[in-house]
Protein backbone atom coordinates (compact mmCIF):
# COMPACT_ATOMS: atom_id res chain seq x y z
CA UNK A 1 0.00 0.00 0.00
CA UNK A 2 1.74 3.12 -1.36
CA UNK A 3 2.20 6.78 0.85
CA UNK A 4 1.56 5.21 4.48
CA UNK A 5 0.91 8.74 6.74
CA UNK A 6 3.91 8.62 8.65
CA UNK A 7 3.30 9.86 12.40
CA UNK A 8 6.39 11.21 14.03
CA UNK A 9 7.39 10.78 17.56
CA UNK A 10 6.81 13.77 19.36
CA UNK A 11 7.83 13.95 23.44
CA UNK A 12 6.07 17.38 24.48
CA UNK A 13 2.76 18.25 22.24
CA UNK A 14 0.25 20.17 23.69
CA UNK A 15 -3.11 19.67 24.41
CA UNK A 16 -5.21 22.49 22.83
CA UNK A 17 -8.84 23.65 23.91
CA UNK A 18 -11.68 25.03 22.25
CA UNK A 19 -14.41 25.68 25.26
CA UNK A 20 -16.11 27.70 27.83
CA UNK A 21 -14.12 29.56 30.88
CA UNK A 22 -14.35 27.58 33.29
CA UNK A 23 -13.21 24.16 31.48
CA UNK A 24 -10.30 26.14 30.13
CA UNK A 25 -9.76 27.53 33.65
CA UNK A 26 -9.58 23.97 35.20
CA UNK A 27 -7.30 22.81 32.77
CA UNK A 28 -4.86 25.75 32.80
CA UNK A 29 -4.71 24.64 36.40
CA UNK A 30 -3.22 21.12 35.62
CA UNK A 31 -0.95 22.80 33.64
CA UNK A 32 -1.60 22.51 30.05
CA UNK A 33 -1.18 26.15 29.57
CA UNK A 34 0.94 27.14 26.98
CA UNK A 35 1.65 30.61 25.46
CA UNK A 36 4.37 30.67 22.98
CA UNK A 37 6.86 33.43 21.33
CA UNK A 38 4.51 35.10 18.87
CA UNK A 39 2.25 35.26 21.92
CA UNK A 40 -0.56 32.78 20.46
CA UNK A 41 -2.15 30.83 23.48
CA UNK A 42 -2.91 26.85 22.68
CA UNK A 43 -6.82 27.69 24.06
CA UNK A 44 -9.94 29.50 22.92
CA UNK A 45 -12.30 30.28 25.58
CA UNK A 46 -16.04 30.37 23.62
CA UNK A 47 -18.33 33.09 25.38
CA UNK A 48 -21.26 33.87 23.88
CA UNK A 49 -19.24 36.97 22.02
CA UNK A 50 -17.44 34.33 19.87
CA UNK A 51 -18.38 34.22 16.70
CA UNK A 52 -18.68 30.86 14.47
CA UNK A 53 -15.61 32.10 12.23
CA UNK A 54 -13.27 32.39 14.95
CA UNK A 55 -14.26 28.87 16.14
CA UNK A 56 -13.36 27.99 12.55
CA UNK A 57 -10.24 29.55 12.64
CA UNK A 58 -8.79 28.36 15.57
CA UNK A 59 -10.06 25.00 14.90
CA UNK A 60 -8.05 25.31 11.64
CA UNK A 61 -4.94 26.70 13.32
CA UNK A 62 -4.53 24.38 15.94
CA UNK A 63 -5.14 21.03 13.60
CA UNK A 64 -2.75 22.67 11.40
CA UNK A 65 0.43 22.56 14.52
CA UNK A 66 2.67 20.57 14.78
CA UNK A 67 3.54 20.63 18.45
CA UNK A 68 -0.69 19.87 18.88
CA UNK A 69 -1.09 16.40 19.94
CA UNK A 70 -4.79 16.27 21.13
CA UNK A 71 -7.22 18.92 20.88
CA UNK A 72 -10.50 19.09 23.19
CA UNK A 73 -13.68 20.64 22.09
CA UNK A 74 -16.54 21.04 23.49
CA UNK A 75 -19.39 19.37 22.20
CA UNK A 76 -21.78 21.96 21.88
CA UNK A 77 -19.05 23.99 20.06
CA UNK A 78 -18.08 21.20 17.70
CA UNK A 79 -21.83 21.04 17.10
CA UNK A 80 -21.19 24.96 15.39
CA UNK A 81 -18.34 23.80 13.47
CA UNK A 82 -20.35 19.98 12.65
CA UNK A 83 -19.20 20.18 9.02
CA UNK A 84 -15.36 20.80 9.38
CA UNK A 85 -14.61 18.19 12.83
CA UNK A 86 -16.64 15.64 10.55
CA UNK A 87 -14.21 16.25 7.53
CA UNK A 88 -11.41 16.43 10.12
CA UNK A 89 -9.66 12.39 9.33
CA UNK A 90 -6.03 13.00 10.45
CA UNK A 91 -5.04 11.05 13.48
CA UNK A 92 -2.79 13.89 14.86
CA UNK A 93 -3.78 16.21 16.61
CA UNK A 94 -6.89 13.72 18.25
CA UNK A 95 -9.82 15.35 18.27
CA UNK A 96 -11.99 14.68 21.71
CA UNK A 97 -15.49 16.22 21.93
CA UNK A 98 -16.04 16.75 25.85
CA UNK A 99 -19.22 17.75 28.21
CA UNK A 100 -19.62 21.33 28.91
CA UNK A 101 -21.20 22.75 31.97
CA UNK A 102 -24.36 23.09 30.85
CA UNK A 103 -24.39 20.62 27.92
CA UNK A 104 -23.78 16.81 28.75
CA UNK A 105 -22.08 14.79 26.13
CA UNK A 106 -24.29 13.51 23.78
CA UNK A 107 -22.91 9.83 22.00
CA UNK A 108 -25.65 9.97 18.76
CA UNK A 109 -23.42 13.77 17.66
CA UNK A 110 -19.54 12.68 18.66
CA UNK A 111 -18.03 12.16 15.14
CA UNK A 112 -15.76 9.44 15.85
CA UNK A 113 -19.05 7.34 16.99
CA UNK A 114 -20.67 8.93 13.75
CA UNK A 115 -17.99 7.56 11.10
CA UNK A 116 -18.33 4.26 12.95
CA UNK A 117 -21.99 3.24 13.31
CA UNK A 118 -21.95 2.93 9.81
CA UNK A 119 -20.64 -0.96 10.75
CA UNK A 120 -24.05 -1.18 13.11
CA UNK A 121 -26.47 0.15 10.90
CA UNK A 122 -29.54 -1.67 8.67
CA UNK A 123 -27.97 -0.17 5.29
CA UNK A 124 -24.59 -1.74 5.51
CA UNK A 125 -26.34 -5.10 6.36
CA UNK A 126 -28.62 -5.27 3.89
CA UNK A 127 -26.09 -4.08 1.08
CA UNK A 128 -24.29 -6.99 2.16
CA UNK A 129 -26.95 -9.62 1.78
CA UNK A 130 -27.19 -8.36 -1.80
CA UNK B 1 -2.72 -41.24 -11.85
CA UNK B 2 -6.29 -40.13 -10.76
CA UNK B 3 -5.55 -40.83 -7.37
CA UNK B 4 -2.66 -38.90 -7.29
CA UNK B 5 -4.88 -36.21 -9.08
CA UNK B 6 -7.55 -36.53 -6.38
CA UNK B 7 -4.56 -36.15 -3.59
CA UNK B 8 -3.77 -33.10 -4.91
CA UNK B 9 -7.36 -31.55 -5.38
CA UNK B 10 -7.87 -32.53 -1.44
CA UNK B 11 -5.08 -31.12 -0.66
CA UNK B 12 -5.49 -27.87 -2.58
CA UNK B 13 -9.32 -27.70 -0.80
CA UNK B 14 -7.84 -28.40 2.81
CA UNK B 15 -5.35 -25.68 2.21
CA UNK B 16 -7.96 -23.34 0.65
CA UNK B 17 -10.63 -24.22 4.09
CA UNK B 18 -7.68 -23.17 6.44
CA UNK B 19 -7.13 -20.20 4.11
CA UNK B 20 -10.53 -19.18 4.78
CA UNK B 21 -10.28 -19.87 8.59
CA UNK B 22 -7.64 -17.97 9.33
CA UNK B 23 -9.51 -14.79 7.56
CA UNK B 24 -12.52 -15.74 9.82
CA UNK B 25 -10.48 -15.96 13.06
CA UNK B 26 -8.33 -12.79 12.12
CA UNK B 27 -11.68 -10.33 11.16
CA UNK B 28 -13.30 -12.18 14.08
CA UNK B 29 -10.01 -10.81 16.46
CA UNK B 30 -10.47 -7.45 14.89
CA UNK B 31 -14.19 -7.40 15.46
CA UNK B 32 -13.30 -7.80 19.43
CA UNK B 33 -10.86 -5.18 19.29
CA UNK B 34 -13.20 -2.75 17.84
CA UNK B 35 -15.82 -3.89 20.58
CA UNK B 36 -13.68 -3.33 23.09
CA UNK B 37 -12.25 0.25 22.36
CA UNK B 38 -15.35 1.32 21.70
CA UNK B 39 -16.85 0.09 25.00
CA UNK B 40 -13.53 1.85 26.47
CA UNK B 41 -14.10 4.81 24.63
CA UNK B 42 -17.95 5.11 26.08
CA UNK B 43 -16.80 4.17 29.60
CA UNK B 44 -13.42 6.15 29.65
CA UNK B 45 -15.96 9.42 28.32
CA UNK B 46 -18.53 8.81 31.22
CA UNK B 47 -15.96 8.82 33.67
CA UNK B 48 -14.41 11.91 32.19
CA UNK B 49 -17.83 13.69 32.63
CA UNK B 50 -17.56 12.74 36.48
CA UNK B 51 -14.71 14.12 37.23
CA UNK B 52 -15.06 17.30 34.72
CA UNK B 53 -18.59 17.73 36.88
CA UNK B 54 -16.42 17.39 39.89
CA UNK B 55 -13.82 19.91 38.96
CA UNK B 56 -16.87 22.52 37.68
CA UNK B 57 -18.63 22.47 41.00
CA UNK B 58 -15.24 22.49 43.10
CA UNK B 59 -14.23 25.66 40.94
CA UNK B 60 -17.96 27.33 41.41
CA UNK B 61 -17.36 26.61 45.12
CA UNK B 62 -13.64 28.53 44.65
CA UNK B 63 -14.79 31.29 42.63
CA UNK B 64 -17.94 31.84 45.80
CA UNK B 65 -15.28 31.78 48.70
CA UNK B 66 -12.75 33.96 46.68
CA UNK B 67 -14.51 36.20 45.11
CA UNK B 68 -15.73 36.38 41.19
CA UNK B 69 -12.90 38.65 40.17
CA UNK B 70 -10.05 36.05 41.67
CA UNK B 71 -11.13 33.19 39.85
CA UNK B 72 -11.66 35.06 36.73
CA UNK B 73 -9.78 34.37 32.92
CA UNK B 74 -8.53 38.16 33.16
CA UNK B 75 -6.08 36.79 35.32
CA UNK B 76 -4.49 34.22 33.24
CA UNK B 77 -1.06 34.90 32.54
CA UNK B 78 -0.21 35.72 28.90
CA UNK B 79 3.73 35.99 29.39
CA UNK B 80 6.03 33.21 27.49
CA UNK B 81 5.35 30.01 28.88
CA UNK B 82 5.83 26.33 28.47
CA UNK B 83 3.05 24.05 28.84
CA UNK B 84 3.83 22.14 32.15
CA UNK B 85 1.45 18.85 31.66
CA UNK B 86 2.25 17.86 27.92
CA UNK B 87 1.54 14.73 25.81
CA UNK B 88 4.13 12.24 24.42
CA UNK B 89 2.99 10.48 21.35
CA UNK B 90 4.95 7.22 20.07
CA UNK B 91 3.68 5.55 16.80
CA UNK B 92 3.29 1.84 17.54
CA UNK B 93 3.19 -0.19 13.90
CA UNK B 94 -0.57 -1.33 13.58
CA UNK B 95 -0.22 -5.21 11.83
CA UNK B 96 -2.08 -4.47 9.01
CA UNK B 97 -2.39 -2.47 6.12
CA UNK B 98 -4.72 0.19 7.77
CA UNK B 99 -1.98 2.72 8.78
CA UNK B 100 0.31 3.20 11.62
CA UNK B 101 -1.72 3.60 15.30
CA UNK B 102 -0.88 7.06 17.38
CA UNK B 103 0.00 6.09 21.15
CA UNK B 104 -0.59 9.20 23.67
CA UNK B 105 0.88 8.73 27.05
CA UNK B 106 0.39 12.31 29.57
CA UNK B 107 3.42 13.46 31.17
CA UNK B 108 2.19 15.85 34.11
CA UNK B 109 3.92 18.43 35.55
CA UNK B 110 7.31 18.54 33.99
CA UNK B 111 10.03 20.85 36.14
CA UNK B 112 11.65 23.81 34.32
CA UNK B 113 15.13 22.52 35.61
CA UNK B 114 13.97 19.62 34.46
CA UNK B 115 17.42 17.01 33.15
CA UNK B 116 17.20 14.68 30.24
CA UNK B 117 16.25 11.45 31.49
CA UNK B 118 16.35 8.24 30.28
CA UNK B 119 12.44 6.97 29.64
CA UNK B 120 11.78 3.77 29.51
CA UNK B 121 8.61 2.76 27.39
CA UNK B 122 5.73 2.19 29.18
CA UNK B 123 2.25 2.53 28.05
CA UNK B 124 0.73 4.02 31.87
CA UNK B 125 -0.58 7.48 31.44
CA UNK B 126 0.88 8.58 34.40
CA UNK B 127 4.56 9.38 33.56
CA UNK B 128 6.96 11.71 35.75
CA UNK B 129 10.29 13.01 34.49
CA UNK B 130 12.96 11.68 36.71
CA UNK B 131 16.68 13.40 37.03
CA UNK B 132 19.48 11.34 35.66
CA UNK B 133 21.60 9.78 37.98
CA UNK B 134 19.25 7.19 38.73
CA UNK B 135 21.37 4.04 38.13
CA UNK B 136 18.91 0.85 36.81
CA UNK B 137 19.84 -1.07 39.95
CA UNK B 138 18.39 2.09 41.68
CA UNK B 139 20.28 1.96 45.50
CA UNK B 140 16.96 2.26 47.94
CA UNK B 141 17.72 5.04 49.93
CA UNK B 142 18.82 6.96 46.30
CA UNK B 143 15.52 6.03 44.61
CA UNK B 144 13.41 7.55 48.20
CA UNK B 145 15.88 10.82 47.85
CA UNK B 146 15.20 11.11 44.02
CA UNK B 147 11.29 10.41 44.79
CA UNK B 148 11.04 13.14 47.31
CA UNK B 149 13.03 15.50 45.39
CA UNK B 150 10.78 15.26 42.08
CA UNK B 151 7.70 14.81 44.13
CA UNK B 152 8.64 18.43 45.64
CA UNK B 153 9.16 19.93 41.91
CA UNK B 154 5.62 18.71 41.18
CA UNK B 155 4.20 20.57 43.87
CA UNK B 156 6.13 23.38 43.01
CA UNK B 157 4.95 23.46 39.91
CA UNK B 158 1.30 23.10 40.92
CA UNK B 159 1.30 25.89 43.51
CA UNK B 160 3.35 27.97 40.78
CA UNK B 161 0.01 27.13 38.53
CA UNK B 162 -2.20 28.47 41.18
CA UNK B 163 -0.62 31.40 42.33
CA UNK B 164 -2.06 32.91 38.76
CA UNK B 165 -5.27 33.23 41.02
CA UNK B 166 -3.07 35.11 43.60
CA UNK B 167 -1.12 34.14 46.72
CA UNK B 168 -3.91 32.63 49.24
CA UNK B 169 -6.44 30.18 47.11
CA UNK B 170 -9.52 28.73 48.22
CA UNK B 171 -8.93 24.77 49.42
CA UNK B 172 -11.67 24.02 46.73
CA UNK B 173 -9.55 25.43 43.59
CA UNK B 174 -6.38 23.10 44.43
CA UNK B 175 -9.31 20.00 44.70
CA UNK B 176 -10.28 21.85 41.45
CA UNK B 177 -6.71 21.07 39.93
CA UNK B 178 -6.38 17.55 40.96
CA UNK B 179 -9.84 16.98 39.34
CA UNK B 180 -9.04 18.29 36.14
CA UNK B 181 -5.88 16.57 36.41
CA UNK B 182 -7.64 13.70 37.06
CA UNK B 183 -9.48 13.91 33.78
CA UNK B 184 -6.23 14.90 31.44
CA UNK B 185 -5.38 10.74 32.26
CA UNK B 186 -9.11 9.79 31.31
CA UNK B 187 -8.39 12.50 27.78
CA UNK B 188 -5.13 10.41 27.20
CA UNK B 189 -6.93 7.12 27.76
CA UNK B 190 -9.77 8.07 25.69
CA UNK B 191 -7.38 9.37 22.70
CA UNK B 192 -5.79 5.66 23.04
CA UNK B 193 -8.91 4.23 23.01
CA UNK B 194 -9.88 6.31 19.96
CA UNK B 195 -6.92 5.97 18.19
CA UNK B 196 -6.98 1.28 18.62
CA UNK B 197 -11.12 2.23 17.43
CA UNK B 198 -10.35 3.89 14.12
CA UNK B 199 -7.25 2.00 13.45
CA UNK B 200 -9.47 -1.64 13.98
CA UNK B 201 -12.35 0.11 11.98
CA UNK B 202 -10.02 0.97 9.47
CA UNK B 203 -8.99 -2.86 8.83
CA UNK B 204 -12.52 -4.31 8.96
CA UNK B 205 -13.34 -1.37 6.07
CA UNK B 206 -10.26 -3.13 3.85
CA UNK B 207 -11.33 -6.34 5.24
CA UNK B 208 -14.43 -6.04 3.59
CA UNK B 209 -13.31 -4.62 0.53
CA UNK B 210 -11.20 -6.90 -0.22
CA UNK B 211 -13.64 -9.87 0.08
CA UNK B 212 -16.37 -8.07 -1.74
Amino acid sequence: MAGRAQIPTRNSALIAMIADEDTVTGFLLAGVGNVDVRRKTNYLIVDNKTTVKQIEDTFKEFTNREDVAIVLISQYVTNMIRFLVDSYNKPIPAILEIPSKDHPYDPAHDSVLSRVKYLFSTESVASDRR
Amino acid sequence: MAEIESDQLQRASSLEETKVKNEYEEENECILQFLDSLDAYLTLVDSLSSSLREGWFDLASARQSMGHTRVSSKLFDHKVHSASTTVKITELDADNLSGTKPQFSLSKWATTQENPSSEAPNHSNLRHRVPTGLSEDGEKSNGTEISNVVSNDIQKERSKSLTTFGGLVSPKLRTAQVSFETALDKIAEIANARSSMLSSFSQLQLNKKSSS
